[in-house]
């Protein structure tokens, strides 16, 4: 990588677009816990790092696998920073085994509330059609019938639903 | 984290979930597990939404165990606002419509013919095509209507489903051959399930348009009618008025018909026929039925003109000059304060509420800057 290149790969090139962004992230490093956006800036330069022709076969679970992994090496890098060791922590991610635990600095109930808070802020389908969906796993055919709209329309307010609860968590903080 | 930004995170939000969806309802195939790499490696903002829904997902599967959000309680919940014709955008201006029907100067047994079902999925197997008549001018039919800021969601019997936006008005007609809505004012959203033997057909003001299993936004403005279609095809043409007789399921198709696909748009009005679709993107005339607006580029004037359509004080612009300013945004039809808001950023702008009217005007003798 050191060695100079006349033509910039896309890496380069993408990795000098987001420069000051990274750079804001290496800063932060050492800080911690794992913050969401630090976590994905992590995971980001690590998808770059992959060559193209080494295409992910598939990106969901290879996204969790990489999230996972940082998450528990900052766990790792924390406890032996800290003298003071969150018991709470380890345990709690064992149990989340596909999707990892970025927001572990808030608490598992308090999270429960403020999904509930949001939840009850979207509008009565959207609600209805996450719920059922994501709670009692209900095809989008089956939440249409529930709410006397087509498939597709259901499928459409369980996009808006989840969308519209991801940035009114975000805004509660 | 200011609106501009918030938006675009929002709008990324969405893609996000769009990507969740599809994971979640079987394996990807090859080509979009390369567009979502894609996607994941175009940003971090990307990877952080994606992992943001993919959490709140998860995290959504442990409510089971509250009873507040059981299926019936959730459904419930979004019925009850159904019943009291969807949720009133402006609770404090507009009272829930109750008398949407105009069975009375229909004779009782003509009004058996109608066939809609409001959305409380009180569902019906009779079938209305059996026992209707052929459809007659003037003949029975139901008629469902939205005060200003309102919204109401029907599905019809054949499972069709109709959305009326606010200050909307259409009659429905079922019959043996053909199923006839009539947009009498504003705009509706149809979903229209496929049936070979009966046409679907809407008229509205100078247009008819007759639907193949398709999606689609009708809009009747002062002097046309704007159709545009979200999925599927339709036909528009000039229409022949109430007495023309049912046609068989193929329209017949003249120099005077259009054919429109997915994305097209067309605006009827007599005297200028046949007029020239125009590509547009369908989710921006449909936003409506997310309670959003969409803006591109859009001069002033259309976007307040817009606004008024759900806001309970209209919107006036007194300085000519503003009515041309271009806007681009996406806006939330609930929240009239958002978009003053957003109006007030703007330099020069002036924004004074008062008891009837919104008005915009320029804020002093300086010259407006230039926007473009």
């Amino acid at each position: 990588m050191l060695v100079a290149d006349p033509k910039p790969s896309l890496l380069e090139r993408l990795f000098s677009e987001h420069r000051t962004a990274l750079h804001a992230f290496f800063r932060r490093r050492i800080r911690s816990p794992v913050d969401a956006s630090d976590l994905a800036q992590e995971v980001y330069v690590r998808m770059l790092r992959i060559k193209d022709q080494e295409a992910i076969r598939n990106p969901v679970p290879y996204l969790y696998t990489v999230a996972n992994n940082l998450v528990k090496e900052h766990a790792v890098l924390d406890q032996r920073r800290a003298s003071c060791i969150d018991i709470d922590d380890a345990p709690a991610q064992e149990s989340l085994e596909t999707l990892p635990a970025f927001d572990t600095e808030i608490d598992a109930r308090q999270r429960a509330q403020r999904l509930d808070v949001v939840l009850n802020q979207l509008p009565p389908k959207c609600r209805a059609a996450v719920v059922l969906r994501y709670t009692h796993e209900l095809s989008f055919r089956e939440i249409g019938e529930h709410l006397s709209v087509s498939p597709q329309m259901a499928r459409k307010y369980v996009v808006q639903g989840l969308a519209h609860c991801r940035r009114r968590m975000v805004r509660l903080g | 984290m200011n609106s501009n930004e918030e938006q675009i995170r929002a709008a990324i939000a969405e893609q996000a979930s769009e990507w969740l969806l599809a994971h979640d309802e079987g394996p990807l195939k090859v080509r979009d597990c390369a567009a979502l790499t894609a996607w994941l490696k175009s940003s971090p903002v990307h990877i952080e939404e994606f992992l943001g829904v993919a959490v709140l997902a998860r995290d959504m599967r442990e409510l089971g165990a509250d009873p507040e959000f059981s299926v019936d309680r959730v459904v419930a919940h979004a019925r009850s606002e159904a019943a009291s014709a969807v949720r009133p955008l402006w609770p404090r201006v507009i009272a829930p419509v109750r008398d949407i029907s105009s069975r009375r100067w229909v004779p009782a047994i003509a009004s058996l013919a109608a066939v809609v079902l409001v959305s409380l999925g009180l569902f019906s197997l009779w079938n209305a095509g059996f026992f209707a008549p052929a459809l007659a001018p003037g003949e029975a039919a139901e008629r469902y209507q939205t005060r200003h800021g309102e919204q109401l969601s029907l599905r019809l019997t054949d499972n069709s489903v109709l959305h009326l936006n606010t200050d909307s008005a259409v009659s429905i007609r079922y019959g043996k051959t053909e199923r006839v809505v009539t947009l009498l004012s504003g705009e509706a959203d149809f979903e229209v399930t496929h049936d070979p033997g009966r046409v679907f057909r809407v008229l509205a003001g100078s247009a008819e348009v007759v639907a193949i299993g398709t999606k689609f936004d009708v809009r009747l403005q002062d002097a046309s009618t704007v159709v545009t279609v979200v999925e599927g095809r339709v036909t528009v043409e000039l229409s022949q008025g109430w007495g023309k007789p049912a046609t068989q399921s193929n329209a017949k198709l003249t120099p005077l018909t259009l054919m429109l696909g997915a994305n097209q748009q067309v605006s009827v009005s007599e005297g200028v026929w046949p007029a020239t679709p125009a590509a547009v993107d369908a989710q921006h005339a449909t936003a409506w039925l997310h309670r959003q607006i969409v803006f591109d580029q859009a001069p002033l004037e259309r976007v307040a003109a817009e606004f008024s359509r759900y806001s309970p004080k209209p919107f006036e612009i007194t300085t000519p000059a503003l009515r041309t300013l271009q806007i681009s945004g996406v806006f939330s039809t609930n929240d009239t304060d958002v978009f003053i808001a957003f109006l007030r950023s703007l330099k020069g702008v002036r924004v004074e509420v008062t008891a009837t009217r919104i008005r915009v005007s320029q804020r002093s003798a300086a010259a407006l800057p230039d926007y473009t």
